[in-house]
């Protein structure tokens, strides 16, 4: 299996290749303009992979995407959770909790882990290579290296959802300790963002992955006792709000063009 | 048999020929009777290290496939 | 370079380099076009071992960024590059331009047939004197272009390397120059994994 992480240090942003050398063919998970596509393009190349599709955890509101420009480049699917229709304005190729796609021996299994935004999906990795038993999750914004996503980053009808931000919070609590924690202990975690990252809390590690044993002991935050108390606790532990998330988010959601982006951070 | 190499090429990510000319430089600086380890993805390999060992006069002592690559073991012949 | 660009450039003597893997230029590329594979860490040193230096080149590669990269480093290592093909074979096709194959066959449809073809070994001496299939013509790559009508232009070729990395190249030579060239997928690593007949030394 062929893994890689690529850490954009100025947002703690973290983002995936992985794929089977032996079958030529990968995935890309969260890709960031800021990084570039020729950069995906040619990672890709230098490591044998044909991109056959381009993954989002959820539709990201700290940095601007270009999972759509890549799948158009690649000609590959962008693959965002089901839920998401009706929220973003562009095609997409949707895919439900459970469902699976493979290249190779590597299976990337959806887990539907709602509460960062009600779409917001985990992605379990199987190397059959090696073991059928699962060996990474790719967490987004859900489980953090010490702590979580934030509940608060919704807009245009996201907002609108049915949730408040409270509910959101309890969702994100059950998520985790539901899909997640159940996973084998060995499993390790490998989040979107990590140290100075506004995405999570004030207890998020610099250090980029984790396990999921190693989370369910000592996560601050999942060791709450109740949703309740969870929900107070990441309010309590909140950073501030990422810088132009609203327009960001608006972007990627397709509800706003570059063009009005660039002017709204301008301004 | 474990047998430690005296220096080490990784030729990953190289396509054929490229793995067996970069052996051909890089066995030039060893000492005859030393181990030279070649570290490969390219398939051509399989059949290039042990056509070019015996063209040098160099031995392939063993090769064998771990997780997609190709590990070469060539000791440096006395002629070569 | 946009697709009439490329093909006037074409008409007036340029080569175009294909560097998409052997199954997707197999299965269609541009008239003439020659192939090597693209690979960032080591395109310059192949392309310096094979490529005459004196062709005029307009490249093919894809997705776009992959073509960038491919002319930069094929201009750095001396070669005359024109440009490269925007759009790539999407763009060639939809102005409705005509496009060539490159037929594959494997070891075992080799094997099965081995006295319809006359086998071309796109390797090295010393490689083809280690092992080749009976009747094999030693062809290294770096002499093909020179080469290449030698070869009967009416007998199917069946070009041979150790995978098909640089029998991919030999083989779009033969194809350009007219031949009734083949690509055999898989190549001797395949042949002598099946435990199929060679035959060793005397080129």
């Amino acid at each position: 299996m062929i893994f890689k992480q690529f850490r954009y240090e100025p947002l703690f942003q973290a983002s995936y290749l992985l794929g089977c050398s032996r079958a030529r063919e990968g995935f890309v998970v969260d890709p960031i303009a800021d990084l570039g596509l020729d950069f995906y393009v040619l990672e890709a190349a230098d490591q044998g992979l044909d991109i056959v599709g381009v993954l989002e955890t959820h539709v990201h509101a700290d940095f601007v995407s270009c999972a759509r420009e890549l799948a158009e480049m690649t000609g590959a699917p962008h693959y965002l959770h089901e839920a998401a229709e009706g929220l973003v304005r562009y095609e997409f190729t949707p895919f439900g909790d459970g469902e699976t796609l493979s290249v190779g021996q590597i299976d990337v299994q959806a887990i539907h882990t709602p509460g960062h935004t009600p779409e917001h999906t985990c992605f379990l990795v199987t190397d059959h290579a090696r073991s059928d038993e699962p060996w990474a999750v790719l967490t987004g914004d859900s489980l953090f290296v010490g702590d979580v996503g934030r509940p608060d980053l919704l807009v245009g009808d996201q907002a609108l959802d049915v949730f408040g931000e409270t509910e959101r919070a309890e969702l994100q609590f059950r998520s985790i300790r539901e899909e997640l924690f159940t996973l084998p202990d060995h499993v390790e975690v490998f989040p979107n963002h990590y140290g100075g990252s506004t995405c999570g809390g004030v207890n998020m590690s610099g250090k980029a992955s984790s396990t999921i044993s190693f989370e369910r002991r000592f996560n601050l935050a999942l060791s709450q006792p109740d949703a309740a108390a969870f929900a107070s606790f990441v309010r309590e532990t909140a950073k501030p709000f990422p810088d132009n998330y609203q327009w960001i988010k608006s972007y990627n959601l397709g509800l706003i063009t570059k063009d009005e982006l660039e002017g709204a951070r301008r301004a | 048999m474990q047998i430690t190499e005296d220096r080490l090429l990784d030729a990953r990510g190289l396509l054929c020929p490229m793995p067996v000319v970069k052996a051909g430089k890089e066995i030039k600086s060893l000492e005859p009777g030393q181990v030279l380890k070649i570290l490969a993805t390219d398939r051509g390999s399989v059949a290039d290290m042990p056509a070019w060992a015996e063209d040098t006069g160099n031995e392939l002592i063993e090769w064998h496939e771990e997780d997609g690559v190709f590990v070469y073991l060539v000791r440096k012949g006395q002629e070569a | 370079m946009n697709p009439s660009e490329v093909a006037a450039a074409t008409e007036g003597g340029a080569v175009v380099l294909d560097l998409r893997p052997p199954r997707p230029f197999a299965t269609e590329h541009l008239p003439g076009a020659l192939t090597m594979q693209f690979n960032r860490a080591d395109l310059a040193d192949r392309a310096e071992l094979m490529l005459p230096q004196e062709l005029r080149l307009v490249v093919h590669a894809e997705p776009e960024p992959i073509a960038k990269v491919a002319v930069e480093i094929l201009l750095d290592a001396g070669f005359d590059v024109l440009g490269h093909l925007e759009g790539g074979l999407k763009a060639w096709r939809v102005e409705g331009r005509p496009t060539e194959t490159l037929p594959l066959i494997d070891v075992d449809d080799l094997h099965g047939s081995l006295a319809a073809y006359t086998v071309v070994d796109a390797r090295e001496g010393f490689e083809y004197r280690h092992a080749h299939i009976e009747g094999a013509v030693l062809f290294p790559p770096g002499e093909a272009w020179e080469r290449a009508d030698e070869l009967p232009a009416r007998t199917p070729l069946a070009v041979v390397c150790g995978d098909q990395t640089r029998s991919a190249y030999v083989a779009s030579i033969l194809r350009r120059r007219g031949c009734d060239a083949v690509l055999v997928m898989g190549g001797m690593v395949d042949w002598l994994e099946r435990g199929y007949p060679i035959e060793r030394a005397a080129a």
